[in-house]
């Protein structure tokens, strides 16, 4: 998909738009996200039901993928099920 | 409420009427006019040693700067032209070039090539490049575009303040340059102000321009916090709940974010008056865009004047917004303090220099600009220098601050 696409979830109000796209279903609460919200908006599943940031920007482990959020809403972000982190989170060490 | 109709000093017929220096900074007749109108009502002697000329012009003559064209003098912000009018770019920060095929929507826009982005830009509309890159998170602003916040705008009435009982306490949280002069200037006035920096993100003005750095933060306290940590946010917030004024220019959505709620302390603080510096205001879409100095001067029209007056395409000063934004905030803090209630002041820098154009004289500036489009590459109007005082160390005075809460 082309970098600045917008893409609509179909179980809550997030809206975000592709920064960066690699290969791979971008979803939201773990649903796939399309250019259109569909009539009836579904439920976000239990395990992708943190919420998104207006403004935070999203990546894969990878790095593949990069969404920005333009709309927040209580669905979060996943590719092909692997959850997205928020940019400038940074990871936790491994012991303290 | 539109702040800026509460105050009869900024009218026309007010300004002092000065013989046009022969090569000035523009802008810089009203930013006199508004430290000559804080001094007076603040009797500090230290404010009436300062000019807008020397507030506008300090960074360039620190770092030896020249008049600029269509590129900003600290070199982060670019006029370019699109099939319509011109656009400010800023790309100052590491990532922003990561954002740009986004904006033009294609992936094989090659980043680092300025000639790429500048003939791209070439093809779209202004309005429309700027809309798309502010949703993106860009600072950009059209040269034709109008503000659309006013200078000031109050968001929440406060309380009425309890009798003063030693210097006025600032709590200055703001970083690079509007709200660290406005702190500064605050300073000057007779407070006592206290620098609060983020430990992930200090002020990188620190490193960056240790000379300016120096200049805006002598003599404050320094306060360094962890701000994810909610021990560090509450001793925060308890500071803050002993400020008299707030200064901070971070996004409204990344303070809330952090559990800051800048209405709820404003409404629970006696005479608590706090002020937010933002590119162009608060209210609707307006609240998510950014906005640095150049950009922010041209989003508030004074490369349309400059344009108007002289053909050029230009920025008219070194990150002007800035400085004149600074200038501009302590003034109206000052002035909220002396109504006795506190307030949430929200200020739009785009808009500060829309009202700042708006009350230069108008033979004065067309003189400026008209001088200034002619002296594109020359070095600036000679600023009287002045020497820094001392500068804290980050989180040198964290025990002692936090200790006595």
């Amino acid at each position: 998909m082309k970098p600045g696409t917008k893409l609509k979830s179909a179980v809550c109000d997030t809206e975000v738009m592709i920064i960066r796209c690699g290969e791979g279903a971008i979803e939201c609460g773990g649903a796939p996200m399309g250019d259109a919200k569909p009539e009836t908006l579904g439920t976000p599943s239990a395990d992708h039901a943190n919420g998104t940031l207006m403004g935070k920007r999203y990546v894969d482990a990878a790095g593949a993928f990069e969404l920005l959020c333009v709309k927040p809403g209580k669905g979060s972000l996943s590719v092909s099920g692997a959850a997205l982190s928020t940019k400038d989170a940074k990871p936790l060490p491994a012991s303290d | 409420m539109r702040w800026a109709n509460s105050s009869g000093v900024r009218s026309r017929s007010c300004l002092p009427r000065k013989v046009t220096p022969p090569f000035a900074i523009p802008l810089s007749g009203w930013a006199d006019a508004q430290l000559a109108a804080m001094a007076a009502f603040t009797t500090s002697s230290r404010l009436t040693a300062v000019s807008g000329t020397m507030l506008l012009g300090e960074r360039a003559a620190l770092n030896g700067f020249v008049i600029p064209g269509r590129h900003s003098c600290g070199g982060g912000c670019r006029l370019f032209d699109t099939r319509d009018a011109p656009v400010a770019l800023t790309l100052a920060r590491p990532d922003d070039r990561t954002l740009l095929p986004a904006l033009f929507g294609d992936a094989s826009v090659d980043p680092d090539d300025n000639g790429d982005i500048a003939q791209r830009l070439r093809r779209e509309s202004a309005a429309d490049i700027v809309a798309r890159g502010r949703v993106l998170g860009l600072a950009m602003a059209a040269l034709d575009e109008h503000p659309v916040s006013p200078a000031a705008t109050i968001t929440a009435q406060g309380l009425p303040a309890a009798p003063a009982t030693g210097l006025p306490l600032v709590i200055d949280l703001s970083a690079l340059w509007a709200g660290p002069l406005a702190a500064h200037l605050l300073d000057m006035s007779g407070a006592q102000v206290i620098k609060v920096e983020s430990v992930n993100r200090p002020d990188r003005m620190r490193q960056g321009d240790p000379a300016l750095f120096a200049r805006l933060n002598q003599d404050k306290a320094n306060v360094a916090l962890d701000l994810r940590q909610s021990a560090d946010r509450d001793a925060l917030i308890a500071l803050i709940r002993r400020a008299d004024i707030v200064i901070e220019a971070a996004r409204p959505r990344a303070l809330l974010q952090l559990g800051i709620d800048a209405d709820r302390l404003v409404t629970e603080t006696p005479g608590l008056v706090w002020v937010t510096i933002t590119g162009h205001g608060a209210a609707g879409d307006a609240a998510q865009w950014i906005g640095f100095g150049d950009d922010c001067s041209v989003g508030g029209g004074l490369s349309a004047a400059l344009h108007t007056a002289t053909g050029a395409t230009g920025f008219g000063g070194d990150a002007c917004a800035d400085p004149l934004t600074g200038i501009y905030a302590a003034r109206a803090a000052l002035t909220q303090r002396t109504r006795g209630v506190g307030a949430r002041l929200i200020l739009s820098m785009s808009g500060i220099v829309a009202e700042a154009l708006s009350n230069e004289g108008e033979e004065t500036l067309q003189a400026m600009l008209i001088h200034w489009a002619a002296s594109v590459g020359q070095p600036f109007p000679a600023v009287p220098g002045r020497i820094a005082g001392s500068v804290a160390a980050l989180g040198a005075d964290t025990a002692a601050w936090l200790a006595s809460c």
